[in-house]
């Protein structure tokens, strides 16, 4: 690596550092306090006129700095609360409360001299009586004997887009304020002409944050040179120079394309402030190469460490499940990797944080070169593991949705694997959340629940030798009613967080061709859009429509006892649960539980797919679980298929952990039956590998046979009919590996981050709370997973 | 008609090792051999878990698995000693010739109509043990005639994966091994003949403790030198090796 490289990479280790040892985070909140305390000022705009001009106001008060060790300005940090769970150690899976109080992130600030409690309560009252929480209190109260014990659960979705930056970066801001303006001046519905005023406000701001920054870049540059400091004067002489262009106007370069991006990412954080998580960048091997003109790998590289620290927010990476991808084909089937490709992956390499998860799509003409770069990531312990798409599936599935093909190749993910479309959908992924287990559960009892004895519904009650029989006929009759509930619920959700307007994000999500909010849930501002829908429980309840199917056959005398051992969690009858869990289980190559996941996967997915959002718009099947299987199982009783009460339920669409045990081979064929064409919202599938499996004696030798033995066979398999899976993360390691490491870490991780992939994300095995810990080290599941030979 | 069922104690994939390509294996239950060095003891132990299937389910589930048979390839029978379940075996491997399902078969060599099995078999992974059949008697149970024999016909007729088990202090003698060379030496060397040195390993040590066996190979490791020694003797005789 050349010195001027090694030397931007160390600046970003320091920066990196530095961002680990924020304990405290309080840039949302006075983002908030200043819309509150300014709200006044515009009460006499529409709403989204206001929402521009008090986005101006935050950036106007919000304090600004930019760290000695930067190489760009620019941070999420004022965006975001010390609130995840999942990376917060308190986190608990009981602890899940059955609705999204958006309020609660006032409890993520430890109150002190500068923000004394009373300060905090005031804001909290304020925002309890915005029109905002108001109605989505309201909607979870109607629900709330519904979303208590999780037949389904909705929430408000921020976050979660791909915006379309590539037009700002390549034509500058006033570029598209001035198309803005035109449009409004030739618009002849009022309401949209004073949308895209906004729109223009909005994005007026981009300039306004940029000058601040250039300030402070240039005050850092005259006090370098005062002290002979020609490094930094040179640095943040660069950092000055650029904003005086970007991102007003076009990039002329990597540097400056980069530095345009971090701040429009910053001002579309802050407007959704506190904790807009999962935006995505989108395939930004294709939006930076434009830009690198001939910058050697390296030097791209290092670049690329700072843009990848800038996702990272203080000591925990809070800000999380924001994807960035590499790779994919466009239309043709042409591979579409570039040299950028390369250098992203080396910063990735180099850098293993938490934050932004790395993604790579792959299609059957995908250079073996790429396979064989990805090795590194995948052998090295403790480094991250990328998500891998499978774009030959993908295109298929949104050509069948209805994507037109000019915009198929712009298919990223944002969240987990939910894919969409750059710039132009919206697909309001993790709306909802339907939990298969306690609908079977319900219609096994009637509508009570064998968790609480509480009556949560009125589910027909049928005796037990009546009901078992035409047990799938009933559970499809209850998934109906219950997706009924689901979708008022998820579209009260939306309606609610419709009252917060998004102006700046808009002009990047269709907005400037629309002349809409992409939140407004009357119009649509966006070109696609949907609602997602996260189901849960697919091989818990498969395997139990199997089990109940053998009891009839093998045991009819023992129906009654069926429902009476679900009712104890098999507490008197332990005899009946080593039958059940005898019974063929999905995930081993078995036609009977396969079959039945596919049928299930199949009906469930049309239900959901068939169901209207607030515009008209379809749901989206999405079978994913980010680690709510722990928490949504929490909340399911025993189940017929042996599972205990609280369990957790299966991942995505994986075999319930344990229950596949003919390896790695066996479940890659039951998973290749399911109806991958209809899960539109996307899907999640993890594999814990032994990393015997690939024997070869180095990375890029791995990294083929990886493509050859796993990804080759699950994803471009000639012999599969239909649609082939299109999305897979893995961890390559062992459980022993992951316990040796919670034992000795500082042994095995001296750094102090070790990475894993959890669901859509991946994030320091170190960071986590100990019952996520746990699942990790349960789902690695070596008997499914590791084949004989291993 | 009487069903034929076959009855094996461990099934599942495997990349290379039993064959070319990625493999469903099925490790048969039962063998004629008592090899001290066995690293599936469980394919004699009295109290191992077995299952038992019809040849037509077991033709189903390989049929069905057929998308995993990904470079080259296919089913292997192993065991054990799958020739002990001859008669559904080569019923089961006709269906799947038929099929067009790429076949492989690890024995041992003893079964006298072995050669029956050729015709539904693209690859044959034979094991010999020793050049001497006393002394292969009193090691394992039963002379090498019947083996030689076999051996002989396999190399003559199709695709043969030989196998030799080098075990310190049973089968590594100069004079053993000059015997494996004198025998290999005359058999006819179609291409793709092939001959493996496997070194001994004690991973079937556990296996035999947890059936409650006593396991009686000690200092059975062959030293670098040892091995060293060995492959020099096949390479000067020109017999070449592969390594899987």
């Amino acid at each position: 690596m050349n010195q001027n490289a090694k030397h931007t990479v160390e600046l970003a280790k320091a920066l990196f550092r530095e961002e680990r040892s924020i304990k405290k985070l309080t840039g949302w909140f006075r983002i908030r306090e200043t819309a509150a305390r300014e709200e006044q000022k515009y009460r006499s705009l529409s709403a989204e006129r206001a929402t521009a001009a008090l986005l101006r106001e935050e950036l106007t008060a919000l304090p600004l700095s930019i760290s000695e060790n930067a190489v760009f300005a620019g941070t999420q940090r004022d965006a975001f609360a010390r609130t995840y769970a999942l990376i917060n150690p308190s986190f608990r899976v009981e602890t899940f409360a059955g609705y999204c109080d958006p309020t609660a992130v006032f409890g993520d600030i430890d109150p002190d001299e500068e923000f004394p409690k009373e300060r905090i309560e005031k804001l909290r009252q304020y925002t309890l009586n915005t029109p905002y929480v108001r109605e989505l209190t309201a909607m979870y109260k109607a629900a709330e004997s519904y979303t208590g014990e999780v037949i389904y659960f909705v929430e408000q979705v921020t976050g979660h887009l791909i915006p379309e930056f590539g037009t700002a970066l390549q034509y500058g801001t006033l570029d598209l304020i001035r198309t803005a303006k035109e449009k409004a001046a030739a618009e002849t519905d009022p309401e949209r002409a004073d949308n895209l005023l906004a729109f223009a406000d909005a994005l007026d701001c981009a300039g306004l944050l940029a000058d601040r920054y250039r300030a402070i870049a240039a005050q850092k540059q005259a006090a370098a040179e005062k002290t002979g400091d020609a490094e930094k004067a040179s640095r943040f002489g660069r950092i000055a120079a650029a904003l005086t262009r970007v991102p007003r106007y076009g990039a002329r370069d990597l540097y400056e394309a980069i530095q345009s991006f971090m701040i429009l990412w910053e001002i579309m954080c802050i407007e959704q402030a506190p904790n807009p998580y999962a935006f995505s960048v989108g395939n930004a091997d294709r939006i930076f190469e434009p830009y690198r003109h001939g910058l050697s790998r390296e030097d791209a590289a290092a670049l690329f460490c700072h843009f990848l620290v800038f996702f990272n927010v203080a000591d925990r990476s809070w800000a999380i499940s924001q994807n960035l991808l590499v790779g994919g084909r466009d239309i043709d089937g042409n591979d579409l990797t570039n040299p950028t490709s390369y250098s992203l992956l080396d910063a990735y390499y180099e850098m293993n944080l938490p934050q932004p998860i790395l993604s790579v799509k792959l299609h059957k003409n995908t250079p073996d070169r790429l396979y064989a770069e990805l090795g590194r990531f995948f052998f090295s312990p403790g480094v991250l593991t990328p998500s891998l798409f499978n774009d030959d599936s993908l295109f298929t599935i949104l050509a069948e949705k209805g994507v037109a093909p000019e915009d198929i190749e712009a298919a990223s993910v944002a969240g987990c694997q939910e894919p969409l479309i750059r710039g132009k959908d919206n697909a309001n992924t993790t709306n909802s959340w339907l939990n298969l287990g306690k609908i079977l559960e319900l219609t096994l009892t009637g509508g009570v629940s064998t968790v609480t004895g509480k009556k949560l519904c009125d589910f027909e009650k049928i005796p037990a030798k009546d009901l078992l029989p035409r047990l799938r006929e009933q559970f499809y009759k209850n998934m109906e009613t219950a997706v009924g509930w689901m979708v008022d619920s998820a579209n009260g959700a939306s309606r609610a967080l419709s009252h917060l307007r998004v102006p700046f994000l808009s002009s990047f999500m269709g907005g400037l061709d629309y002349g809409y909010d992409t939140r407004d849930t009357d119009r649509q501002g966006t070109k696609y859009n949907g609602s997602g829908c996260l189901i849960h429980g697919l091989s818990v309840v498969a395997d139990s429509f199997v089990a109940v199917d053998h009891l009839l056959r093998e045991r009819p005398e023992d129906a009654d006892r069926l429902l009476d051992a679900l009712r104890t969690d098999f507490k008197d009858d332990p005899e009946l649960r080593e039958y059940l869990l005898s019974c063929p289980k999905f995930g081993n190559n078995l036609p009977e539980p396969d079959q039945e996941a596919a049928e299930i996967a199949n009906r469930v997915s049309d239900m959901v797919n068939r169901s209207l959002n607030y515009l008209g718009n379809p749901f989206r099947a999405d079978w994913s679980s980010p680690t709510t299987h722990l928490t949504y199982g929490y909340w399911v009783g025993a189940m017929p298929s042996g599972r205990k009460s609280r369990d957790m339920l299966n991942y995505g669409v994986d075999p319930l952990y344990g229950s596949a045990e003919s390896g790695l081979g066996m479940r890659m064929l039951s998973n290749m039956q399911l109806p991958f064409c209809k899960m539109c919202g996307g899907y999640a599938s993890h594999l814990g590998i032994d990393p015997k499996y690939f024997p070869a004696p180095d990375f890029e030798g791995k990294g083929l046979q990886f493509k050859e033995r796993v990804i080759e066979p699950l994803f471009f398999n000639p012999a599969v009919k239909g649609v082939s899976p299109f999305y897979l993360y893995v961890n390559v390691t062992t459980p022993e590996t992951l316990r040796k490491l919670l034992k000795n870490p500082k042994k095995y991780a001296p750094s102090g981050v070790y990475i894993v992939r959890i669901h859509g994300t991946f994030v320091n095995f170190l960071d986590l709370s100990p019952d996520v810990q746990e699942d990790i080290i349960r789902r690695l599941d070596p008997a499914s997973t590791a084949d004989i030979g291993a | 008609m009487d069903r034929k069922t076959l009855v094996y104690f461990q099934k599942g994939f495997n990349f290379s090792q039993d064959g070319p390509g990625n493999r469903l294996v099925y490790h048969l239950y039962g063998c004629n051999l008592r090899c001290p060095w066995c690293s599936n003891p469980e394919c004699f132990a009295k109290d191992a878990k077995t299952q038992t299937q019809s040849v037509e389910e077991i033709a189903d589930e390989i049929l069905r698995s057929r998308p995993m048979f990904f470079s080259g390839g296919g089913v292997t029978f192993t065991g054990g000693e799958p020739t002990l379940q001859f008669d559904a075996l080569r019923e089961l491997l006709q269906i799947l010739k038929k099929e067009g399902v790429h076949t492989a078969l690890e024995n041992n060599g003893t079964h006298p109509r072995l050669p029956e099995l050729f015709p539904f078999l693209d690859y044959l992974i034979t094991d010999l043990k020793h050049p001497f059949s006393e002394e292969h008697r009193r090691i394992t149970g039963a002379g090498n005639e019947t083996i030689l024999s076999n051996l002989r016909a396999a190399a003559e007729t199709r695709q043969l994966a030989l196998r030799i088990p080098l075990i310190h202090g049973y089968n590594t003698s100069p004079a053993c091994v000059a015997g494996f060379v004198s025998f290999l030496s005359s058999l006819p060397r179609r291409p793709d003949f092939t001959l493996e040195l496997l070194r001994y390993h004690e991973y079937g040590r556990v296996k035999w403790e947890r059936h409650g066996m006593p396991y009686r190979v000690s200092g059975g490791f062959v030293s670098p030198e040892e091995f060293s020694a060995i492959r020099g003797a096949f390479l000067g005789a020109g017999i070449p090796l592969i390594n899987t």
